[in-house]
């Protein structure tokens, strides 16, 4: 478990994610496209925490800091998901196109 | 087999497996399959916390991921209009722009591992970590705590009132939409109200 | 991670505290069931009952609906009983008898019973039927709103132990239960272990009324698997109540791991005991019960202890 190696296994779940999150129509896939990119941060910062930060406490409290964010991030995603759609009976996208320039 | 051996070979089996199920979230067909894919890339990330020595940050992302990921499922059936995988399901847009930006990201990501010097100060003591963890969230970081429960407090009364079932137009199943943006498109007289 | 007994042994001790839970269990049901009904089983039907219903489901034809998402269906019961293992494991049955104590084994416990919700839905979703489906949904709702007042049921036990170990919570009740210093604690679990284990009163998901709910396209081994791991999984919350509440292994003449089978099995009876005293509840009424009157009495409960700590 070198720090190469954990780097390597958090850019592919970040990669994945970015790709996720750029590519899927459906909001829910995109919600899932945003959650492997935070898995891929809290394992590269805890990765990082434990190798070469010889295990400063403060690096814990970043990682809580980063599940609160991720908490938060997926309640108030679903939320406006719901709301969207009963304002607008839109669930992908594509059929938001109000705001279009 | 020794201990180190062991901890390697649990090591690149949780990492290809969060990979890996990361990736089939976006392939599946099946919507509820996708949110528990996602719930076993978590749960291989967990293990990789709890073996670099955060065993309670592990344990807990384990926890939260169970409630999230089913909460997602349920979310997955009421919005997708494929929930089963019935049939096949291919709805991306900007596909190679995507992939590009993919890995554009994986590879500036690995990079720094191999190109940045960082230094060798391994955890010396990864038994005390939880109660380190308990004293700074306690202690020198209470205020990070508690703008964090804050936080969390406010968005669970912000989720309530965005997903209520009575919003400020009317009950949402009854079709509650907001007034237009021009006077002369309102229907002041309840002439298109339904019946 | 201080684990305490070879691997080979942990499985085999493991494998046969569920195989040997859910037969007390079995056998448990059928006594009080009886004493309840006033009308008691023979002996001989008791302590073979179990065994002969276990064959009968071994032996009985397997059914299957259509367009099963069948390796979920196939995990659900898997996934359940693997569960139902891990929470066996944590349980202390003396200082130096446990499967597994990780430093934090409270937090492994509970993220046991978190994963439930997911076996229990997926059990539910798999067979493409409406009702088990209905069962998942109760489920869902039942959990998630139960989840957190048993997270802090079990807390305010951690409090005294300064420590997540469960090996440590035992040991910190030396002087006095956390049943005595704690009194709202245990009743407070007993509520939301039925909950969470979805047991008797609050068994939604499997009810009569739903003609048997996410178990109702079971049939064969798979029946059987899910009826022995609900079983097993009612042992695992009684066994850490004993421990986490009832003082584990403490206890006056006798060795320590004859007192931790006995209080076991006394909240064992409790809890099968009001799954045949109380009606189901109705989970539209109980789930405001949880959020509003359950949640305020754990934190009564945290405060109170943490209280009388300082």
């Amino acid at each position: 478990m070198t720090i190469e190696a954990l780097l390597l296994v958090a850019g592919a779940l970040f990669g994945v994610g970015v790709y996720g999150a750029l590519s899927q129509q459906s909001f829910v896939m995109l919600m899932m496209g945003l959650e492997l990119m935070i898995n891929g941060a809290i394992l590269a910062l805890v990765a990082l925490w434990a190798l070469a930060a010889a295990g400063n406490p403060q690096g814990q409290m970043l990682a809580v800091v980063f599940m609160t964010v991720m908490a938060v991030e997926m309640a108030l995603g679903f939320a406006l998901i719901t709301n969207v759609y009963r304002v607008r009976r839109a669930d992908i996208t594509e059929k938001l196109r109000r705001l279009r320039g | 087999m020794s201990e180190e051996r062991l901890v390697d070979l649990l090591f690149w089996v949780f990492a290809v497996g969060s990979v890996v199920t990361g990736y089939r979230v976006f392939r599946t067909d099946s919507m509820v399959r996708a949110a528990f894919y996602l719930l076993a890339s978590f749960a291989a990330v967990g293990g990789i916390l709890v073996l670099l020595g955060a065993e309670f940050l592990g344990m807990v992302l384990i926890l939260m991921m169970a409630g999230e990921m089913l909460v997602m499922a349920i979310v997955m059936v009421m919005f997708m209009m494929n929930p089963a995988g019935l049939n096949p399901m291919w709805m991306v847009h900007q596909h190679r722009i995507a992939v590009a930006a993919g890995v554009v990201a994986f590879l500036a990501i690995a990079s720094l591992g191999f190109l940045v010097d960082f230094p060798d100060q391994p955890n010396a003591r990864p038994e005390l970590a939880t109660e380190q963890l308990g004293i700074e969230l306690l202690g020198d970081s209470m205020l990070v705590f508690q703008t964090a429960g804050v936080a969390l407090l406010s968005t669970m009364l912000g989720v309530v009132v965005l997903a209520s079932r009575r919003g400020r137009y009317g009950i949402a199943d009854e079709g509650s939409e907001e007034p237009p943006l021009q006077p002369d498109e309102m229907d002041m007289l309840g002439e298109e109200a339904a019946p | 991670m201080r684990t305490h007994a070879s691997p080979e042994l942990a499985l085999l001790a493991v494998g046969f505290t569920m195989v040997v839970g859910t037969y007390l269990v079995a056998m448990l049901d059928r006594v009080i069931g009886g004493w309840v009904a006033a009308r008691p089983h023979p002996w001989r039907e008791i302590v073979a009952g179990p065994a002969r219903s276990a064959a009968l489901l071994i032996l009985q034809q397997r059914m299957t609906t259509e367009r099963t998402d069948t390796p979920s269906w196939m995990l659900a019961p898997a996934l359940f009983a693997a569960l139902a293992a891990t929470a066996l494991a944590l349980v202390p049955l003396g200082p130096d008898l446990v499967v597994a104590d990780p430093e934090t084994g409270f937090v492994v416990f509970s993220a046991a019973i978190a994963f439930v919700m997911i076996a229990v839905f997926l059990h539910g979703w798999s067979p493409n039927s409406a009702l088990p489906l209905h069962g998942a949904y109760r489920y869902a709702a039942q959990a998630l709103s139960f989840q957190i007042p048993f997270l802090l049921a079990m807390l305010a036990t951690a409090l005294p132990a300064e420590s997540l170990s469960i090996v440590e919570i035992v040991a910190a009740q030396e002087s006095v239960w956390n049943v005595i210093r704690q009194p709202l604690g245990l009743p407070l679990y007993l509520v939301v272990g039925l909950a969470v284990s979805f047991w008797g009163p609050l068994n939604l998901p499997d009810g009569a009324d739903l003609a048997g709910g996410t178990s109702a396209e079971d049939s064969g081994i798979a029946r059987l698997l899910w009826k022995g791991a609900r079983a097993a999984m009612l042992v695992a919350i009684a066994a850490m109540g004993a421990a986490g509440f009832l003082g584990g292994w403490w206890g006056p003449w006798l060795p320590g791991i004859v007192w931790m089978l006995m209080k076991t099995v006394a909240l064992l009876v409790v809890l099968i005991a009001a799954g045949h005293l109380l009606a189901r509840l109705r989970i539209e009424r109980f789930v405001v019960v949880a959020w509003v009157l359950l949640i305020p009495l754990a934190l009564v409960n945290i405060f109170v202890s943490g209280a009388f700590l300082l």
